[in-house]
């Protein structure tokens, strides 16, 4: 659902972005780094991002978990000669597809009225959690992006 | 200014010049592997089913043609999943996610994983730092996660989403490949009496074609049952990332086993559907309520070094604070402070709160000489090359001198030392076509893993790298840390390696720490800047020139100061103003020239200055340290210049800014690599050169014009700090390393590379 030209040209503009990095401590799996960015601390209260972040981060856990689901995935995948992906769904993108509402439910609610937004890392390759801020004045340009 | 004559090895593998991203020239030649490899399979598997199986079906099983065939849908299908599923390509960065990341970015973030420091290298095609085990192929050119290998035989990258079925498919193969022969052995026993007939002449040929390829085909599984069981990817075995080390990305066995065939399918990267944000954001805005700790020092998380350098703010920051770096005489303690608080003055709070952060090792501002640890000559080559690239092309930038702490490097990888390492290190991209891009890539030095013939090892990337070369988006110098990571603490030195060199690599391996100790090698660097650029990369060669000038008067002076203190550096960046402004020489003074007038304007006018480390040079300088700095003066020096007289005037100057800078750099990256490194003279002599360079370098750049500490003689070299003696600066250094240089007399006389001698009177 795209915004309308009505609402794109009252978007605020864009003043930074701020990129959350991944944490690579505990190997490669995909976790964000819950340090809260300084940019940030005008805009948003630190716990309220950082419980962002520990949420898609157990939700890329249970994305990425080794369980009979995605075993059973697998097997079935594998007698089929591959064609169940035609029509069914891993599970690893049911969990995106929860992560992408995730996100736009928080945008929605808590980001978007501190003049922020969150973009779905998935979108940057699961590399950062880009986060735009917005410029704090009550212009109504075109969003620069 | 005397030619450089470009004895070194220039090597580097400069591949053929990467297309751009977009139009890839169609080459048929990949395809013949491919092609080859399926019409086998199917041929003769097809073959063997008209021919071999009817008589099969009859007299043994009616479930062995079934059998048969249900592996080859097997094989097929996953030789299918191969081919043609993205092995989990990387989309390119957006631009905004790089302008951090800009020329002053190092070339190298580490980051920690499990205790173990593993090196993101930054890609200057897809504009973002790797991710661990993420390497970029040169022939698909993309960044692929968990990159394996590229196979030719399935002419595509085998990396995250689709080794399984890589794995699969040559588990499956083997298994067919036996059936095959097994069963067409059968035939062949029963059918003795017939074998000129059709069916036994076919089922032999079939069994021929299946023995030939079972033998490579079967060690290739027995390989990648190996690498499964060990939790590698091919890339990390044949570069012998983990040899001798432990490797941070094993569960165990088990683990690994079920995360390669069990895990879900890693979802793909590129092609997605892209959400438009649908959240409108309208101020008035809320606000949290102000807390004190707007301004506090962030503790960094997680071992990352580099995300400081991620936000946009704080890299402008930095490269203000390149400007603001202390003026003279800083104390090497001192300069922690002094450049803290220069760059606190200069950044916004943000900028600030960063700059404040203390890390834990002196990462964060690559460009400040003031965080370079001293451990590392390589880095101080870094800068001093550093220093050296931002003079040739008149670019601001300030050499990454410390790029710090994130070059501990990977510490589970000895073994890349080598050539890999070499490789990788000296890469350096040119992001302008500012400094002379090293030559590319050596990354020849790492054949990685090839069926065909045609795989590229990720750190290789050759392609990559003289592309990156080619695009000129900038210059990062190489991080030649890595070997001297190993045994030096992290925060030894993030060589001065910028991204914007990444591309370029001198394969010579004048980069590396070896070099340093090496005197042949030294006087490399003095023509290694300019050397590389034409040599070994992509050179640029508006930056030629300017290289070749500047370092010259710095690296005069050095020999007078030797490895002393950092004033003593900086006294001979003071030096060299005179010099400079006497320089008669038309290209001597030309560069200069140009390297101060980009020098002096403070500031930033956006990329250039706020850009110094990008400029290739100071990793070069910083790899013969020593040597390179002093061979380019002596080389430089020797036909118009007078010799300068040591008791310099301290010389305000627009023209001796830049050198002071970078020789009050040079100087401090020299005692900290000298503090480090309590290592016999002969490395502390290369220290000693580098660091004074690049910093000088780094000064000049940000337009700061102040020359940092060289408001002394030399006669006097006061580092008091410092270990070496100042007073021994001249004589150690040339004749530490190497080159023949005359003791004592007033002419010193260094060998440079290639056979090149240089004199210097003293």
């Amino acid at each position: 659902v795209r915004p309308s030209l009505q609402d794109l040209r009252q978007q605020a503009s864009i003043a930074a972005k701020v990129f959350v990095q991944r944490d690579y401590t505990t190997g490669t799996i995909c976790q964000f780094q819950t340090k809260f960015p300084s940019e940030l601390e005008t805009r948003i209260d630190k716990q309220q991002f950082e419980e962002t972040i520990r949420t898609l981060n157990n939700l890329y856990a249970e994305a990425e978990k080794l369980g009979g689901r995605s075993y059973l995935e697998g097997c079935l995948a594998c007698v089929t000669a591959y064609t169940i992906f035609l029509c069914m769904e891993t599970h690893y993108e049911k969990v995106l597809k929860k992560i992408a509402k995730y996100i736009q439910e928080q945008n929605d609610k808590i980001y978007a009225p501190r003049g922020l937004l969150l973009t779905d890392p998935i979108e940057r390759g699961l590399r950062v959690v880009e986060i735009t801020i917005f410029e704090d004045q009550s212009n109504g340009r075109i969003e620069g992006r | 200014m005397p030619p450089v004559s470009r004895g070194g090895a220039v090597g580097g593998p400069s591949s053929s010049p990467r297309s751009p991203p977009t139009s890839r020239p169609l080459r048929p030649g990949r395809y013949v592997p491919v092609s080859a490899a399926a019409a086998f399979l199917v041929g003769s598997t097809t073959l063997f089913f008209c021919f071999t199986c009817p008589w099969l079906a009859e007299h043994v099983s009616v479930a062995v043609p079934m059998y048969n065939g249900a592996v080859f849908l097997f094989v097929l299908a996953n030789f299918c999943m191969a081919t043609f599923m993205d092995p989990g390509v990387f989309p390119r960065a957006d631009e905004d996610e790089d302008k951090e990341d800009d020329f002053r970015a190092p070339l190298y973030k580490t980051v920690e994983i499990r205790s173990i420091q593993v090196r993101m290298k930054w890609c200057s095609t897809c504009r973002f730092y790797r991710p661990p085990r993420c390497s970029h192929c040169s022939v698909c050119d993309n960044c692929v996660e968990e990159f394996d290998h590229h196979c030719p035989w399935v002419n595509n990258c085998i990396g995250r989403r689709n080794y399984r079925y890589f794995f699969l498919f040559l588990l499956s193969l083997t298994v067919h490949i036996m059936g095959v022969f097994g069963f067409g052995l059968l035939f062949v026993l029963h059918h003795t009496q017939h074998l000129d007939r059709l069916h036994a002449a076919v089922t032999m040929a079939v069994m021929c074609v299946a023995g030939l390829f079972f033998i490579p085909v079967a060690g290739l599984t027995g390989f990648h049952i190996v690498l499964v069981a060990r939790g590698r990817t091919t890339n990390e075995q044949v570069t012998g990332k983990f040899r001798g080390g432990v490797n941070p990305f094993t569960n165990g066995c088990w683990r690994n086993v079920s995360h390669v065939l069990c895990s879900s399918q890693a979802p793909r990267y590129l092609g997605r559907q892209r959400r438009a944000p649908t959240a409108l954001v309208r101020p008035p805005f809320l606000r949290p309520p102000l807390s004190e700790a707007q301004l506090a020092a962030k503790v960094l998380d997680n071992g990352i070094q580099g995300d400081l350098h991620l936000s946009k703010s704080s890299l402008e920051a930095e490269s203000q604070s390149a400007d603001a770096d202390p003026p003279p005489p800083p104390k090497p303690e001192l300069r922690y402070p002094a450049l803290s608080r220069g760059q606190v003055s200069m950044g916004s709070t943000e900028e600030s709160s960063l700059l404040n952060k203390a890390p834990p090792t002196p990462t964060m501002y690559k460009y400040r000489p003031a965080y370079s640890s001293p451990g590392k000559s390589r880095s101080g080559l870094a800068h001093s090359y550093s220093s050296k690239m931002n003079q040739g092309d008149g670019l601001k930038e300030v050499p990454s001198l410390l790029r710090s702490s994130q070059q501990s490097g990977y510490r589970s990888e000895p073994s890349l030392d080598g050539r890999d390492d070499d490789a990788a290190d000296h890469s350096e991209r040119e992001r302008k076509a500012g400094g002379p891009g090293a030559a590319g890539g050596q990354a020849g030095g790492i054949s990685g893993y090839s069926l065909g013939g045609h795989s590229y090892p990720s750190f290789s990337e050759p392609a990559v790298l003289s592309g990156g070369a080619s695009r000129s988006s900038g210059v990062r110098s190489a991080h030649v840390a890595h070997n001297a990571s190993g045994p030096l603490p992290p925060e030894s030195m993030a060589s001065a390696s910028y991204k914007s060199l990444a591309n370029q690599t001198p394969r010579n391996g004048s980069l590396s720490y070896d070099s340093l100790l090496t005197p042949s090698e030294g006087p490399d660097l003095g023509r290694a800047a300019p050397e590389l650029s034409p040599g070994r990369r992509r050179p640029h060669p508006h930056a030629h020139p300017h290289t070749h000038p500047h370092p010259h008067p710095q690296a005069r002076h050095a020999p007078l100061l030797g490895y002393s203190s950092p004033f003593l550096s900086a006294q001979i960046a003071q030096q060299r103003e005179p010099e400079l402004h006497q320089a008669s020489s038309a290209p001597l003074s030309s560069p200069h020239k140009a390297y101060l007038r980009t020098g002096s304007p403070p500031p930033l006018p956006p990329p250039d200055p706020c850009r110094p480390p990008r400029f290739s040079r100071p990793a070069l300088l910083s790899d013969s340290h020593p040597y390179a700095y002093r061979a380019r003066s002596l080389g430089s020096q020797d036909p118009p210049r007078s010799p300068v007289s040591p008791a310099p005037a301290p010389r305000p100057p627009p023209l001796g800014k830049s050198l002071s800078y970078s020789s009050a750099a040079a100087a401090e990256m020299q005692f900290r690599l000298v503090r480090k490194a309590s290592a016999g003279a002969g490395i502390q002599a290369p220290k000693d050169e580098v660091p004074v360079k690049s910093y000088g370098r780094a000064n000049g750049q940000p337009g700061g014009a102040r020359p940092p500490s060289p408001h002394r003689s030399a006669s006097s070299p006061s580092s008091p700090s410092h270990p070496a003696s100042p007073g021994q600066a001249d004589r150690s250094s040339p004749s530490s390393h190497g080159p023949t240089p005359r003791q004592g007399g007033r002419v010193k006389k260094v060998t440079g590379v290639g056979g090149t001698t240089y004199e210097i009177s003293v």
